[in-house]
């Protein structure tokens, strides 16, 4: 017989910007990892020539390609920004609720700009 | 040290070093995503992309890795069950990065 404490399931809550923040964290950080081992699947593709290559283009040129990469790059971000949140959590620092529910917020706005910064950045950096 | 103070140490410790690679890939990506094939050839067989991407995907599956672990811990009831999942996640987390990087060499 195991008895190892497991946690409640999210829908017993009531929710709040640090719960919708804690449980987004967790999902988009499952989403980044399937998405950064499609990624490394693209990476293998490469080794197998142009035209093996050219489905793969025309998916990331058409609207859904475009589609699937500003949402990964939203899911990145969030990722960031909420990890920068734990690491002031984990200093001592932004524990108070007001602190807290302004830090979530911060993090939901903050990705959603941090997207499109990133998107408009595209080729002028490299 | 406890396993848990180790697991939550390794966990912070990779999220600092990974934060910086993931802004670096994420600018980097949504350049070259849409490009024709020698150009996005051409990016990775370059030296210092290779190794700043190699860098980038073995913290980051490492951080996953730890991260999924500990989302098993928190809902997978069954030891049997949870011990399985975490062995697929961790040998995925080897075997996909091992991949692309013996890839990035070929390119």
């Amino acid at each position: 017989m195991n008895n190892n404490p497991l946690s409640p399931h999210i829908q017993i809550y009531n929710w709040h910007i640090s719960s919708l923040v804690s449980i987004s964290n967790r999902i988009t950080g499952v989403i980044n990892i399937l998405t950064l081992s499609l990624i490394c699947f693209w990476v293998w593709m490469l080794l197998l020539g142009n035209e093996s290559y050219e489905s793969i283009f025309n998916f990331l040129n058409s609207i859904f390609g475009k589609f699937f990469i500003i949402g990964f790059v939203w899911s990145y971000s969030f990722q960031i920004l909420s990890e920068i949140r734990h690491w002031f959590w984990d200093l001592g620092y932004g524990f108070e609720l007001k602190t807290s529910k302004i830090s979530g917020i911060l993090v939901i706005l903050g990705s959603i700009i941090m997207t499109i910064i990133i998107y408009s950045l595209r080729g002028f950096l490299i | 040290m406890l396993n848990a103070t180790k697991k939550w140490l390794s966990l912070k410790l990779s999220s600092v070093i990974m934060v910086p690679f993931m802004i670096w890939f994420l600018v980097n990506f949504v350049s070259i995503y849409d490009s024709n094939y020698e150009n996005i050839v051409e990016f990775f067989s370059s030296s210092q992309s290779a190794l700043i991407f190699s860098i980038f995907i073995i913290i980051t599956f490492f951080h996953s890795a730890l991260s999924i672990s500990e989302i098993f811990e928190d809902y997978i009831g069954s030891e049997k069950t949870r011990k399985f999942a975490n062995m697929m996640v961790y040998l995925s987390s080897f075997i996909i990065p091992t991949i692309t990087l013996l890839t990035l060499y070929k390119l």
